[in-house]
């Protein structure tokens, strides 16, 4: 079911008259249990099996965990979670990468393999459930957090249906405690929730779907050369679209989670004005970020071991990071660079740290542009859908297109992009520094009248199509 | 800075149920994860929301009293989930009628009804090519019914992955593909879009509005011709009306409309990354290609008894001249009739067909279309009695 949807605008005014009316707090937690399998089964009703057999897994994992004496039994039962959790996504997700691989690998030695082509259909949001799932046996493992002895706490925790399948990602332990005692109706959270809600559908329908997709996808699946300004042009609608798309999914998780009484974490903060890429993952998909960093990044030594090895690990890290985004190559090389961009950053900041021009506003403002840049260089791989579709944009951006190329975007297509890079840019340098929170609040009431109404009203006006979120097949 | 979760007022509320104290390590890494609410940022929310309510409510009323000053009525929209529902309906020995705008517009589903004995189910979608549903219903073991295929020469050969196939491969994925939301979603959309008028993303949604903004292109700029407007309503079995205001003789919508399909159908520049002489081979084994696969669809079907009959709809004046012109009978229909050995009706070759006028020279208006069905069934019974 998507936010976007008809459907989901039945489904969640239902869930809210059931949630808010009911008085046991047993019974409240039963409604948004069987409301998240409704809405999980809707895509597929089989994949809600899956999805209850993965938590259920974990959740007698934990207790084995908990229960373990000694190191080595504690080990070997985190093992067991790991591997559980990986095998699922590694067969459902990378099944066919891995054996395309093996059988180009085998070529390479001279044997001849055919694979069959395992016809699998990839679970909606199986990376982010997993790893919801998964962050309940690390933290047990990791000693912050103990079991819960409820599997309808750990299926909600695991399921919750704002969260479920574009993230954020949402640690059990953060949204197990929420669980514990009754939420009351407040109606400032609750009204604040609607807001954000539209707010994120406006990215959404409005800029992401109506107003960038069209060019960008056209660019990227133009089969001939293209000039250096259509190329670029499609570079910034896709950077547009996929900022708009998976904060905008976000922003409605949170809004929804909210209306209900949970609150959930920030997954972006104004990732556009970074300035670095180390600064730039602190704001962008903030959830994964932080997951990579404390399930992975900090036990692997993290930058706690000599720097030979700290920028091994990044690199390590946003492989995993870029390969967690799709089974292809292309996702791969996306997250190499950004760990080459770190690493080079990290260089950097050693030379320059003790020079005062380097934290000037000119040279900070520069830098700003710097990243964003080197991220859009990098959004190539992200969507293109194969290399030779990544080299031919490469080439159209930066003139190494011998003929010149062909022009294919309208004037009406080029200015809409360039208004809202721009507008996109402005806002998150003007934010950059604060929360979003914190900005609303400075705003006197007829202004957030006026561009609520505005955002509404362009979503009712935009008449979407119910396209699916980018972050979907993830 | 403040960091990732500053922005929340983090505090512990509740007793620690769940943690235990983190070490001084797991804090410097961000560690365990504390009780946190999220700021709501202080307003008067009751008011705005209520403010809010009233403005969008006055702001959709208005554009929909506009979006019917200017003529538009409550339809429903052609979409990938209205076509699926459509072919769900297909029975092993239904008639269906499949192609493009022109079966979609031409027939009517009450005349077919009275002289071929069963109600057909409306396959046709506009702009599309046929292949991908051909395909699919020689694909359904189960099917072994009557097909009545419209032919359009530059629709019924458009290669991979261009608009007219992408069209009818959304439709056929969907078959396959919907989901219960989307299923859903059709029934609950289909009673809003019989009662709201500007429901018509084609035609009166922003991206419709900000596509007709006169603002001209770089020279040599390859952009796509546009889309008619929005010129027929559609029913619930997706029986399409030409719009009275298209179907007035000359009027403007009309004359705009008629102008429209002659980029559509003007077959765009060969490639600039191709070489001429490889593009023209190209599209040529494209064509022989399509030519096999609907032999060889059609055979499937009519080996299992199933039949088919090809029309050859009216159209006329600047974009007739143009079809014939590009695509002469002699190079597409003719071959097609004579490989696959099935019967077509040429609405040319009989002069009670050929007396139509098409307002916006490629579809027939609603009464129009009555009249032509009934003079056609003759022809279709005679045609699927061989």
């Amino acid at each position: 079911m998507l936010f976007n949807s008809l459907t989901f605008v039945v489904f969640f005014v239902v869930v809210l008259i059931l949630f808010w009316s009911l008085a046991s707090w047993t019974a409240q937690k039963n409604v948004l249990v069987v409301a998240s399998y409704i809405f999980y089964g809707a895509w597929n009703p089989p994949f809600a099996a899956l999805l209850f057999s993965t938590t259920a897994m974990d959740f007698w994992l934990g207790r084995q965990l908990a229960k373990a004496k000694g190191k080595p039994s504690h080990r070997w039962w985190l093992v067991a979670s790991v591997c559980m959790n990986l095998s699922m996504l590694g067969f459902f997700k990378y099944g066919n990468f891995l054996l395309e691989n093996f059988q180009w690998l085998l070529a390479r030695i001279g044997v001849m393999y055919q694979p069959p082509h395992l016809d699998i259909l990839l679970p909606v949001g199986i990376s982010f459930y997993t790893f919801h799932s998964l962050s309940y046996t690390l933290d047990i493992y990791r000693g912050v957090l103990q079991p819960t002895r409820s599997l309808r706490d750990f299926v909600l925790a695991v399921s919750f249906f704002p969260q479920l399948v574009a993230g954020p990602i949402v640690r059990a332990g953060d949204f197990l405690p929420q669980l514990v005692r009754p939420q009351r109706l407040k109606t400032n959270q609750f009204l604040w929730g609607l807001a954000l809600m539209t707010l994120g559908l406006f990215e959404k329908v409005v800029l992401a779907d109506t107003l960038l997709s069209g060019p960008a996808d056209r660019i990227f699946n133009y089969a001939g050369p293209l000039v250096a300004m259509d190329s670029w042009a499609g570079v910034l609608a896709f950077a547009g679209q996929i900022f708009f798309d998976f904060a905008g999914y976000s922003i409605c998780a949170i809004g929804a989670a909210l209306t209900l009484g949970f609150h959930l974490k920030d997954n972006f903060r104004f990732p556009y004005a970074a300035i670095g890429f180390s600064d730039f993952w602190r704001r962008w998909h903030i959830s994964l970020s932080t997951f990579l960093r404390d399930y992975l990044y900090i036990p692997l030594g993290g930058n706690q071991v000599g720097p030979f090895r700290a920028a091994l690990n990044l690199v390590i890290v946003m492989f995993i990071g870029g390969l967690w985004h799709g089974a292809a190559w292309t996702f791969v090389v996306w997250g190499l660079l950004h760990g080459s961009y770190l690493v080079m950053e990290r260089v950097l900041r050693v030379s320059f740290e003790n020079k005062s021009w380097a934290s000037s506003p000119g040279i900070r403002v520069l830098a700003g542009f710097a990243t964003y840049g080197a991220v859009c260089v990098a959004w190539v791989f992200f969507r293109a859908s194969n290399f030779t579709v990544a080299s031919r944009m490469l080439n159209g951006m930066f003139g190494g297109h011998q003929n010149g190329g062909d022009a294919i975007l309208s004037t009406r297509e080029l200015l809409q992009i360039g208004i809202i890079t721009a507008g996109v840019i402005a806002m998150h340098w003007v934010m950059r520094d604060e929360s979003f929170e914190t900005t609303v609040m400075r705003l006197p009431a007829w202004a957030i009248t006026g561009i609520g109404s505005i955002m509404a009203f362009a979503i009712i006006f935009t008449q979407g199509n119910s396209n699916a979120f980018i972050y979907f097949q993830f | 800075m403040r960091s990732s979760i500053s922005s929340f007022r983090e505090r512990l509320r509740l007793p620690r149920l769940f943690f235990r104290r983190p070490s001084l390590e797991e804090q410097i890494h961000g560690g365990p994860p504390l009780e946190f609410e999220r700021p709501i940022p202080p307003a008067p929310w009751r008011g705005i929301a209520v403010s809010v309510t009233i403005i969008v409510i006055a702001a959709t009323v208005f554009w929909e009293m506009y979006a019917r000053s200017l003529g538009y009525g409550p339809t429903l929209n052609d979409n990938e989930d209205l076509w699926t529902m459509a072919r769900r309906k297909v029975q092993p020995e239904s008639i269906v009628i499949v192609g493009d705008s022109r079966a979609w517009f031409d027939f009517d589903l009450d005349e077919l009804q009275k002289g071929l004995g069963k109600r057909p189910i409306q396959l046709a979608m506009a702009g599309s090519t046929v292949w991908p549903v051909l395909s699919d219903l020689a694909g359904d073991n189960n099917f072994h019914g009557t097909i009545i295929c419209s032919f359009v020469p530059m629709l019924f050969f458009a290669p991979p992955g261009s608009p007219p196939m992408e069209r009818a491969e959304k439709g056929v994925k969907r078959l396959h593909s919907q989901t219960p939301a989307q299923r859903v979603g059709e029934y609950l959309g289909i009673p809003l879009e019989e009662h709201v008028a500007f429901l018509k993303p084609d035609d009166l949604s922003l991206e419709a509005l900000l596509n007709r903004l006169p603002i001209p292109n770089r020279p040599g700029a390859l952009v796509p011709p546009r889309f008619p407007p929005y010129f027929q309503t559609e029913d619930r079995e997706r029986r399409a009306r030409m719009w009275e205001k298209c179907a007035e003789p000359g009027s403007k919508l009309a004359k705009e409309i008629q102008q429209i399909w002659l980029p559509l159908f003007t077959p765009p520049p060969p490639p600039t990354y191709i070489p001429k002489d490889v593009f023209f081979a190209t599209v040529k084994k494209g064509m022989e290609q399509r030519f096999a696969d609907v032999i060889a669809a059609i055979e499937k079907i009519r080996g299992r008894g199933g039949k088919i009959v090809f029309v050859r709809f009216p159209h006329s004046g600047g974009l007739k001249e143009l079809e014939d012109r590009i695509t002469p009978r002699e190079r597409t229909w003719d071959p097609l009739i004579q490989k696959s050995g099935v019967p077509g009706i040429y609405y040319s070759d009989f002069p009670e067909l050929s007396n139509f006028d098409c307002p916006e020279w490629s579809h027939l208006t609603a009464g129009d279309s009555v009249e032509f069905t009934k003079r056609l069934v003759p022809h279709l019974q005679t045609a699927l009695a061989r």
